[in-house]
């Protein structure tokens, strides 16, 4: 009885430890447009289609201002995964744990500061993850 | 001219004629046009800012906002109770003004008349200290109002980034550090 409670609770925890939010694991996401409810950035505010250096961004407005935001190069291969985390939140404790991932494979990760935009206007830092070697090149411009 | 909107402001007369377009009439302007200023951005956007952010002008002169930043959009907006209910900060006389958000490439144009000291600031970007001193006129002119004094109202960052009038009077348009 108790080991199998054991188990259990084992079992709860690994799938909580590797846990995927559904976003993630159960839509495809690899092509744009990315399904509902994740919304175009242009759409929800004045912002180019495409930024230079993220792509053609979508995100479910539900999850501002971390995101994810998923960009896009320009023939629609998700590229990379973005999440935006205002500084004041961070420096006041709070945590952004648990964000779902466009895609598995990671080959490489950029953070930097951004003094802001339409939808995240707060200085943040961009933490970008990159889903292939030559995705930096075709989001660049 | 594809113009995007027009906005007309009087105030005891004709003091400002604003309006926004589209990119190809920021290419436009004549021989003796419009004073450029230019909203900037690094390329990650680490850096935002007016270029010049102060600048002294004659009354009656025509400027031209235009967004350069390919990967942000910006506005050029007056502090005033009007807008956003912010503290007035461009002279009594002066009608404000707001551009709205800019995609890149597109302009804003407005015409100052009224003497005195205008800040503005960009709405996304006043937290990271983008705000513009605008000097009409020279201290003395008639109906010259002097800047208005530091307030709470406005981020430390913004404060921080406002030039002083005699800076601008006595050196000329002033360029944002990093913006070159």
């Amino acid at each position: 009885m108790l080991i199998r409670s054991l188990a259990a609770a084992v079992a709860v925890s690994c799938a909580a430890a590797f846990a995927v939010p559904a976003a993630a694991q159960d839509a495809d996401l690899s092509k744009a447009p990315p399904p509902a409810p994740y919304a175009a950035v242009s759409s929800l505010v004045e912002l180019p289609d495409f930024l230079p250096g993220l792509g053609t961004l979508y995100v479910d407005p539900e999850t501002l201002p971390a995101g994810p935001f998923l960009g896009y190069d320009h023939d629609g291969k998700l590229s990379a995964t973005i999440y935006m985390v205002p500084i004041a939140d961070l420096e006041a404790g709070t945590a952004f744990d648990d964000l779902a991932v466009g895609a598995p494979e990671v080959t490489s990760v950029d953070i930097y500061y951004n003094a802001g935009h339409p939808g995240v206007e707060e200085p943040h830092a961009h933490v970008v993850l990159l889903h292939d070697a030559d995705a930096k090149a075709r989001l660049a411009e | 001219m594809n113009r995007r909107g027009l906005l007309a402001l009087a105030s005891g007369g004709v003091a400002a004629l604003a309006l926004r377009t589209r990119p190809a009439a920021a290419h436009g302007a004549a021989a003796h046009g419009p004073v450029l200023i230019e909203m900037r951005g690094s390329a990650r956007g680490e850096h935002v800012g007016f270029a010049p952010l102060g600048l002294a002008v004659a009354p009656g002169a025509l400027l031209r906002f235009v967004n350069r930043d390919a990967s942000n959009s910006h506005t050029a907006t007056t502090y005033h109770p009007s807008l956003f209910d912010r503290q007035r900060r461009i002279p009594a006389a002066a009608a404000p003004w707001d551009s709205g958000l800019l995609l890149p490439e597109e302009s804003f144009e407005v015409t100052l008349e009224a003497a005195g000291v205008y800040d503005c600031y960009c709405q996304p970007h006043e937290m990271a200290g983008m705000v513009l001193r605008l000097v009409v006129g020279r201290p003395g002119d008639p109906g010259w109002e002097g800047a208005a004094p530091p307030s709470d109202d406005l981020p430390e960052a913004a404060l921080a980034a406002l030039p002083s009038v005699e800076a601008i009077l006595a050196d000329g348009p002033l360029m944002p550090a990093g913006l070159a």
